[in-house]
Formats: structure tokens, sequence, C-alpha cells
């Protein structure tokens, strides 16, 4: 860390197995049980799995049908996202008790900066273990918090002594910690990326840390100069409230997969209504139109269309998802997966009750 | 210097250039009116007053009795105040242009009144290699009555503070938008020799408003950088706003498939009405048209407060659903004369044209304002 700056302290929170967590509090039935919510059709995914399912090997994103093979007596719930968000604000509320440097991730994860708090504590330890304290009272739920002094070692802190757990990785910790780290264990380097790196002899932190700067920018590009900089636990990334969103997206997995062309279009026809109502309730409009198709072997491809001036007319984004699709056919191989994704976002100032203003 | 003037006659010629006379100047020589009477002049001798503010003068003529040429400057209210309770009758001015110290007589009292170097008091830019229009009182003050409401306060944006002046050899058009609604006001017998394009600040044409009798011939004379605007004993001079003005013409959308033609009293008196239940800050009201009826409606949520009236019309178009500032509305439509005038509209997010249906002659009048947006998304 730079001398001249005061050591952040930084917070990350994370509620455990957040939606599982949720329905067994709701449902006295399933504690105790391997639960997970999603849907359990033929080609339903897994959203959250409760602690006991997760002992069977059940993980979040894993297909129904898998996880029902590992866990024969799974126990599927339909998620109630309105109350995932009810506790989701409740837990907001505790956080907002301690600072207004509060980045939500999701419903169930943020970041705090308490390096100036509120209540003037001086040790964020503290501070993340009253917070803990107050979401088990007002929630009767368990989080875990990670505490250290950027977001990228508070992030690696939490999941230390998941569930229920809170682990500080002190600024004469941190390179130490990172050394040791398996580079599939960053968070920033996925599955691709590990295996990429692994190619190239690179197994942990140290390994990475042995790398000069420009080798990695040359292999991973911009994110290179992250990765560089992580290996020697370095993250100068702030804690932004109200992270603007990026993207809006919509996809959906097929019953069975997909060939004919009137098929196709027909599936892509909802996605497209619900990106363009999730972009009226942000009231933002985006530029750039993605579709992705994956392909019922798994192979994944995108194709996407930045428009001069953002899209403001249904019928336009309507047409370029379509045109995206119209260039893919014939298709090669059946579609398993469909989506569509509205990106470059920007702003529209049409709320209810304003008023609009002449373009000059 | 001495010279004696009706006192009604002084009265009336003060009033009518004391607009400009500003309550706390930036130079306080501008809380005068500068006087200046030439004796020697032809067709006998002639009292000149002018007020300023800098950015606007106005100079009026009157004809007194007097031997003696001179000038002083003299407090405008204090000599407003005294005019305006004297009975009508001639009275007589003393000015020690040493002192500048200025007696009035009149037939029975005696008023002292510290004037001030007349030196001190701007000079008046003068309108120099000028296009020269000539046009009539009436069309002058229906264009500044049409369009200087919808001008816009807004400093940072200067270039609309004023009405936007274009004179061609066909016409003159008159342009004023506040960013929310736009007005295009165009006279037919109003026409220059030559093109050219000016923006004349609000302060001056609601000045020339007040003191712009009905029926008499106007001389404008406009420079570079100053407008002058000529009618009987009376001129004003205004320097023009130096800026560009919004394009606005691309700004007015061609395409408006739905149409409806209504009375103007009907709907601006039913406007009046639901404005009464609009919320207070945004004036915000609902237009629904469905073939041949028009719905206007208001709620105030924080009050549940909520009125609807329904209304005849001639509509030719979609069913929709548009949302105004019904104080924008009323005020436009109250400015309009016509018995009938169309809405031509193409979406809630779009803006709407206003058109009177019956034409006065002479003019063609088109008003512009952008919608509310009501809380549905579309």
């Amino acid at each position: 860390m730079d001398g001249s700056e005061t050591v952040r302290k930084i917070i990350h929170i994370d509620m455990d197995a957040f939606y599982a967590s949720v329905e067994q509090r709701d449902n006295p039935d399933l504690r105790g049980k391997p639960v997970a919510v999603g849907g359990s059709r033929q080609r339903g995914v897994v959203a959250a799995a409760s602690y006991e399912a997760r002992q069977f090997g059940v993980r979040s994103a894993m297909s129904s049908q898998l996880a029902l093979r590992k866990c024969p007596d799974l126990i599927f719930v339909k998620p109630r996202f309105d109350t995932y968000k009810a506790v989701s604000l409740q837990i907001r509320g505790i956080f907002a008790q301690y600072t207004d440097l509060i980045e939500p991730l999701s419903l169930d994860e943020a970041y705090l900066d308490v390096t100036s708090n509120f209540k003037n504590l001086p040790s964020a330890t503290r501070i993340a273990e009253e917070i803990r304290a107050a979401v088990r009272e007002q929630t009767g739920l368990t989080a875990s918090a990670g505490v250290s002094y950027n977001k990228f070692l508070a992030k690696l802190a939490s999941d230390y002594r998941k569930p229920d757990g809170l682990y500080v990785i002190k600024p004469s910790q941190g390179p130490a910690f990172v050394e040791k780290l398996e580079v599939g264990q960053f968070h920033g380097i996925g599955r691709v990326t590990a295996e990429k790196m692994n190619r190239m002899g690179i197994f942990t932190g140290l390994d990475l840390r042995g790398q000069s700067e420009e080798d990695l920018r040359r292999h991973f590009g911009k994110a290179g100069s992250f990765y560089y900089h992580i290996a020697r636990a370095v993250d100068n990334r702030p804690v932004t409230p109200d992270r603007i969103r990026k993207s809006i997206g919509s996809e959906n997995t097929f019953d069975h997969d997909l060939t004919e062309p009137a098929e196709l279009a027909e599936a892509l026809q909802p996605l497209i209504e619900s990106v363009w109502r999730i972009g009226g309730r942000y009231q933002v409009i985006g530029r750039t139109v993605t579709l992705k198709v994956k392909y019922a072997d798994f192979e994944q491809i995108t194709r996407s269309r930045t428009a001069f001036s953002p899209v403001t007319q249904a019928e336009v984004f309507e047409r370029i998802s379509h045109d995206l699709l119209t260039a893919l056919l014939p298709v090669p191989k059946g579609v398993r997966l469909l989506g569509v994704t509205l990106s470059n976002l920007e702003p529209i100032d049409e709320s209810p009750g304003h008023q609009l203003v002449l373009p000059f | 210097m001495k010279f004696i003037v009706s006192s009604s006659v002084l009265l009336k010629q003060l009033s009518a250039i004391n607009g400009v006379v500003a309550t706390n100047p930036i130079v306080p020589i501008l809380e005068n009116f500068l006087f200046k009477v030439d004796s020697d002049r032809e067709g006998g001798p002639i009292l000149t007053a002018t007020a300023s503010d800098l950015q606007t003068t106005m100079i009026t003529n009157i004809a007194v009795e007097s031997s003696e040429s001179g000038s002083i400057a003299i407090p405008a209210r204090l000599l407003l105040d005294t005019l305006r309770g004297l009975p009508e009758q001639p009275i007589t001015f003393h000015v020690d242009t040493e002192t500048f110290g200025t007696q009035i007589l009149t037939d029975n009292g005696r008023y002292k009144l510290s004037g001030e170097n007349p030196i001190d008091f701007p000079k008046i830019p003068s309108v120099n290699r000028s296009l020269a229009v000539e046009l009539s009182s009436d069309s002058l003050l229906s264009a500044i009555n049409n369009t200087v409401f919808a001008t816009s306060t807004d400093d940072l944006r200067p270039a609309m503070t004023g009405v936007y002046l274009q004179l061609t050899s066909a016409n003159a058009t008159f342009v004023a938008t506040d960013g929310h609604r736009l007005i295009r006001y165009r006279r037919l017998d109003i026409n220059s020799p030559s093109d050219s394009t000016m923006i004349v600040p609000r302060k001056a044409l609601t000045l020339l408003k007040a003191s712009l009798p009905e029926g008499v011939p106007v001389k404008a004379e406009f420079s570079q950088s100053n407008a002058s605007f000529t009618f009987g004993n009376t001129q004003m001079i205004c320097r023009l706003i130096d800026e560009r003005f919004p394009d606005y013409e691309n700004a007015i959308p061609v395409n408006n498939p739905n149409v409806m033609t209504i009375g103007r009293t009907d709907i601006l008196n039913s406007l009046k009405r639901i404005m009464i239940y609009a919320n207070r800050t945004t004036h915000q009201i609902r237009l629904s048209l469905e073939s041949n009826s028009l719905t206007i409606s208001a709620e105030d949520l924080d009050y549940s407060n909520e009125a609807k009236e329904k209304l005849l019309c001639d509509y030719d178009g979609d069913n929709m659903e548009i949302g105004f500032n019904a104080k924008f509305l009323t005020e436009m439509l109250g400015n309009l004369s016509c018995k009938m005038l169309s809405f031509e509209l193409s979406a809630p997010n779009r803006a709407g044209l206003i058109i009177p249906a019956d034409k006065e002659e002479n003019e063609e009048i088109l008003m512009l304002v952008m919608p509310v947006m009501l809380n549905t998304y579309a």
C-alpha cells in the first residue's frame, strides 16, 4: 500500500445460502434438509442450494437433473424473489447505519467502506461483528463477513470462514494470503482463464506474482494488469454506491432444443419484451444489442450490434434482435438457450411526471 | 434653464418610458430621467426625456414653452409621484444648471428636487447602417402578445430569453421558446427589404407592449447590435441578444397522424377546472383520446384528489393518452383568439402541436408543447 494514503477498511458481507436459508426460515419443514431453490423441471437450474444440499455436491447454477442425481432427496422450492428482495432491503438498512458507501453486488452480497463510519468505530472487525449480529437478530439468517483493506481481499476473506463466519486479512497478511491461493480461487479469474494460466505454469498466487505485467497484459489483455496487481494483493477499486447497471439481459433455456427458424423467432420474442420491460423499469435505453446462443453441445456464441444512437423504440430493438438471429440461420445444431442483452446503457429522463424538453 | 409644460402631458409621456427605470440600477444616475430642452428647434421648443437601464433606452419628445436650452437628470420616482398628484395645469420647471437644483412651480405650490449632472447619464446608442421596416403597432402588438410569454427566464440559455425575429421579403416570423414549448408566430403583412435575423430581449418587448398604442405606424430599425422602434413621439432602443438561436425548425415534428379538433374555449375552460385537481408542482393532466371524445383528467396522489371531464371533439387517429403541464396549455390556449383549434400528436413522448383552425388574416400561428411523461411505460 502507498504509505501516504490511509489504509482503507472494507467489509464484504455475504449472506449464507441466501435464497435457500430464507425458504428454510419461512418453512420449518425444510429445515435440516437438502433444499434447492429453482425449477425441478427437466431442464431447470439450481438458483441456490442449502448447506445440507451442498454436502451432496449440489451447487448453484447446476442443472436440476444433475442435482437430483447427486442428491435424490433434494427438495425443490420455487423462488420467491419478492421475499428475497424484502430481506435484502432489511439488510441494507442495517448497513446504512454504519456507512453510505455501500456497493450491493446482488441481493445477498455487498461491499461496505467503513474507513470512516457513522458510529466512529475504529475497528472494522467490530462493525462486521455488529452487522452479523444485527442481521441474525432482525432476519433470523446468518451472514459471513470478510474484512480487509481492499475489495478483492475482503471478498476472499468472507469466503474463508463460510458459513456464519468472520475473517480478517490484515495489510501485513495480504500478500501471503494471496500467495497460497490457487489461481482458480481468485475472484475475477474464471475457469477458462485459470486453465490457460495452468497451461502457462501458473498455479498459485505466488506463480502469478512471478509474471511481469507486460506478459500478463499480452496474454490476458486489460485484465492482465488487474491480475498483476491482485497477485500483489493490491486492488484500488473504490466501493461505489449505486452501482450503475451496465446491461440488461434476459435468457431462457428451452425444454427441448430448437432448430426451426420460426420456433427460434418465437422463442426470442418474450426475451426481447422482457429486456425492454426491465429497461422501462430502470429508465434506461441502450445502444448495443447482443444475442447469445447456446447450442445443444453447449457451444456458446454471441453476436452483437451497436446502433449509432440509443435505441429508443421497442420496434427498433426488436428488429435488431431478430436480425442478429436471422444472420445465424439456418442453425448448424439444436439451440438449447437464447439470450438477449442490451448494453451501453444511458438513462432516459422520461420518468413519470417528467416534463420533456425540446431537443436543443 | 426654465420651461413650462402641461402636467398631464408630461405625466402621460413619462409614464410611457418609466418602465425602463430599474428600481436598483447598476449606476445610480439611471434612477433619473434625462431631460434635454431644445428651445431653438424648428416647430417649437421641445423637451426630450430619456430613461435607460443600459440594455434598453426609451426616449419621448414633449412640446414645451421655453427660451433656454439645457439638460438635467431628474429623479424619476419623485417626479412621477409629484405629477400623479397634480390636477391638470401648466407647470414651470426652474433648473439651476450649476447646482442641478430643480424647482417645480404649480398654481399654488413649489417643489424642490435635487437633480444630477446630465453629463453622467449614459450615452444613448445610435442604430447606424440599419435595416428599416415599417409596420403597424397592431401587428407588432399581436406578435409580442403571442410570443413573449413563452420566452425563457433561464439566464444560462440567453438566446432563449428573447424573441427570435426572422425577416424576409415575404413575411416576418417571431419565435419564442423556453425549452418546453415553442411558439412560431408569422405575420404576412410585415416584410423587409432584405433578409435578416435577430433576437430581441424579452424586457424590451414587454416594455413595448406596455407603451405601444393601438393603430399607429411603427418604424423598426435594426443594426448589427441594436434595434429601435419609433412610434408617435416615442422611441425605444434596445441591445440585441448576441447569441445563436436554437435550430427550432428541426424541433417541430412533421408527421403527426393523430389530429383532434375542438372548440378553444371548451377545452380551455375544462382544463382550468381539471387543473385545480392536478399536482401543484407538476400541473400534470392527462388527455385520453378516442374516436370523437377527449377525456381530460388529473389526480394528485398526495391528497387523493382527482377530476375527470369528457368532451366531444373531432378526433382522427389512434387511441392515445398523453400528459401535459396544464399551466402551459392554459397559457397557450388563452393567448389564442380562434374559435376552433387542432392538436396534432404523434406519440406520448413527442411534441404536440396546437394550431388554430380558423385563421386570422395575415397571421400564422404554430404552438408546440412537450408532454409530461405519464406513469405508464410503452
